[in-house]
């Protein structure tokens, strides 16, 4: 008896500390667009419909596949945007997609080149300050370039242990990009500047600080001015200016890789305010992006060009496709060709974007879920060559 | 089942005069935080436990003391976790002769998490949401601190201390993170609640 007493006051004092997700209308995801429509007259519709009911059976809370075409466009959605409410996902909801924007970040600065605002040939150096650049190892004498293809070598502040069991223990804070740079100062390069290529997401925390510097303006503005307003990008936007906007899906970790998922819609504030991450973006958006910008309509030719100056790492990882590094942009080497993509993850969500040139097919696909099991589902190498088999055989 | 019961009561009470009487209590509040050990000494937010647990003598002399320990506590880190847990410490001892103690204790403990969110497990090709039986852990852990014996001359005096408890929670997320560290900075009291009067 008393053990049972004892059982039952441990669990309501547990259950007392515990957090019941908010539960929204379904009205708070309704979204409207003329061009998203799940037109079942395109050729691949089954096929792209088969592609995202298979990623919900396997325990993706929600997937969205857009595809672009010479035959049209496509979108696909499936599963829920929101567990708790139990909301199904629309096609032109909106979503975290993470370090996708770092093409973005790319095609800005190489648009400000194009503008005489700056040469990415030059030190970064003579754009930041001294207080900014000191104590990050390489950081002083790289060039923009070298930041754009990751060929500085500067440490990587997310990879780095200290920044990332700071992350967890204060999972709702929103990091400026001055405290992110903390946990690359001190920090060893990975190798000497231009010897080699290593992702980093400091290169674009310094790159949206150099965006700001020449243009007098929030670089998330300047995104909005020569991205997302010309290019129609209706659905797009950056978090620093509304970090959760009405609508957003609900996104979900897997954090003990148990397919036991807990809602971390508010977990992502450390690239709320960097260039490295923090895109906000549906896949239909993501897939028109990557169409009108390797098909010549987004940079002039000599930048689209330098864009695609492509550098391979010194070792290749085993069990990737064969990557070579672009300036914001990476070349794979896939069954069907060569393939231009980037992916992002937010905490709880995940996003990527590809375009194949022989085929002009732009493909995105993004969930809101990641972590744990759910990272093997979507974005393994054998995920992708899944959806390319699919859309492109 | 009163004879049962008359035993069991006659025991609890030898026990407090006899064998608890010569027992310390430690009790603590702490910060708990996800952090890379010795990075930092505190931080934020706050997340608030609360330990008890009592200390055995082994091994003593004038200015080094070997005593086992156990606790028993409760953690609540905000949007993570909420965790009860065991623990089994040896803890280490130097004495001063002026009533500081430097205090270092090895522990291996078993921790129960469960979330402090909602949860969805994906059952028969569906989310649903379900109530958390909880998951299991082992926290090994690694401690030093200071003390001060309020009264000096005696042996058991009762002391407080500030502890630095790195630990390890293992396993954490199989096949994505083996483990995850943890700091918790305690402030605490030893006392000695069923000290008999000697008068």
């Amino acid at each position: 008896m008393m053990k049972k007493i004892l059982q039952l006051i441990i669990l309501f004092l547990l259950g007392a500390c515990m957090e019941k997700d908010e539960v929204f209308e379904a009205s708070f995801y309704e979204c409207e667009s003329n061009d998203i429509s799940n037109n079942p007259q395109y050729p691949l519709a089954n096929s792209i419909d088969s592609l995202a009911k298979n990623f919900t059976s396997r325990g993706v809370p929600g997937i969205m596949i857009s595809v672009r075409n010479v035959e049209g466009q496509y979108t696909k959605s499936t599963g829920k945007s929101d567990l708790a409410s139990d909301i199904d996902l629309k096609p032109c909801n909106i979503t975290r997609v993470g370090s996708t924007v770092k093409t973005f970040t790319a095609v800005t600065i190489l648009m400000l080149q194009e503008d005489g605002l700056l040469n990415l040939d030059e030190p970064i150096s003579k754009y930041l300050s001294k207080r900014v650049l000191n104590g990050i190892e390489n950081a002083k004498e790289a060039t923009i370039r070298q930041l754009l293809n990751h060929s500085s070598g500067v440490h990587n502040y997310i990879q780095d242990n200290s920044f990332q069991t700071a992350s967890l223990n204060d999972l709702i804070k929103e990091w400026q990009p001055e405290e992110l740079l903390e946990y690359s100062r001190g920090r060893d390069a990975y190798f000497d500047i231009g010897t080699d290529v290593r992702y980093s997401n400091t290169n674009y925390i310094l790159l949206g600080l150099i965006i700001e510097e020449v243009t007098g303006l929030p670089f998330y503005h300047v995104f909005e001015e020569k991205i997302f307003h010309p290019m129609n990008l209706s659905f797009t936007s950056f978090a620093a200016t509304d970090p959760v906007p009405d609508g957003i899906i609900r996104g979900y970790v897997d954090l003990y890789s148990n397919l036991n998922l807990i809602n971390s819609t508010y977990y992502s504030g450390w690239d709320y305010f960097s260039a490295d991450g923090g895109l906000i973006s549906n896949t239909s958006d993501l897939s028109l992006f990557m169409e009108k910008l390797f098909q010549g309509e987004v940079l002039s030719e000599a930048s689209l060009m330098e864009m695609m100056n492509w550098i391979a790492p010194n070792e290749q990882d085993g069990n990737g496709f064969e990557t070579y590094y672009g300036l914001g942009i990476f070349r794979i080497m896939t069954d069907f060709g060569p393939a231009y993509l980037h992916s992002g993850d937010a905490i709880g969500y995940f996003a990527s974007m590809v375009y194949f040139p022989n085929q002009k097919t732009a493909i995105s696909w993004a969930s809101n879920g990641n972590y744990g099991k759910l990272d093997e589902i979507i974005q393994s190498k054998k995920t992708m060559e899944g959806i390319f088999k699919a859309i492109l055989k | 089942m009163r004879t049962i019961r008359f035993s069991l009561l006659c025991f609890i009470l030898f026990l407090t005069q006899n064998v608890l009487a010569q027992q310390p209590v430690t009790l603590s509040i702490f910060n708990e935080s996800t952090a890379i050990p010795y990075d930092r000494l505190f931080s934020t937010p706050i997340h608030p436990g609360v330990q008890i647990g009592t200390e055995f003598n082994w091994k003593e002399s004038r200015h080094f003391r070997l005593y086992p320990s156990i606790s028993v506590g409760y953690m609540f880190h905000r949007k993570l976790f909420q965790g009860l847990y065991a623990n089994l410490e040896l803890g280490f001892d130097y004495k001063t002769s002026f009533g500081l103690n430097l205090k270092s204790k090895i522990g291996l403990g078993y921790l129960r998490t469960f979330s402090t969110q909602q949860e969805f497990q994906f059952e028969d090709g569906e989310y649903k949401s379900r109530s958390d039986k909880g998951n299991s852990r082992l926290m090994p852990s690694f401690t030093t601190g200071l003390g001060y014996r309020l009264n000096q001359k005696e042996n058991n005096s009762s002391e407080i201390y500030i502890l630095y408890q790195s630990w390890l929670e293992y396993p954490y997320s199989p096949g994505f993170i083996p483990l995850m560290a943890h700091t918790n900075l305690h402030l605490g009291l030893r006392f000695y609640p069923f000290e008999k009067n000697e008068q």
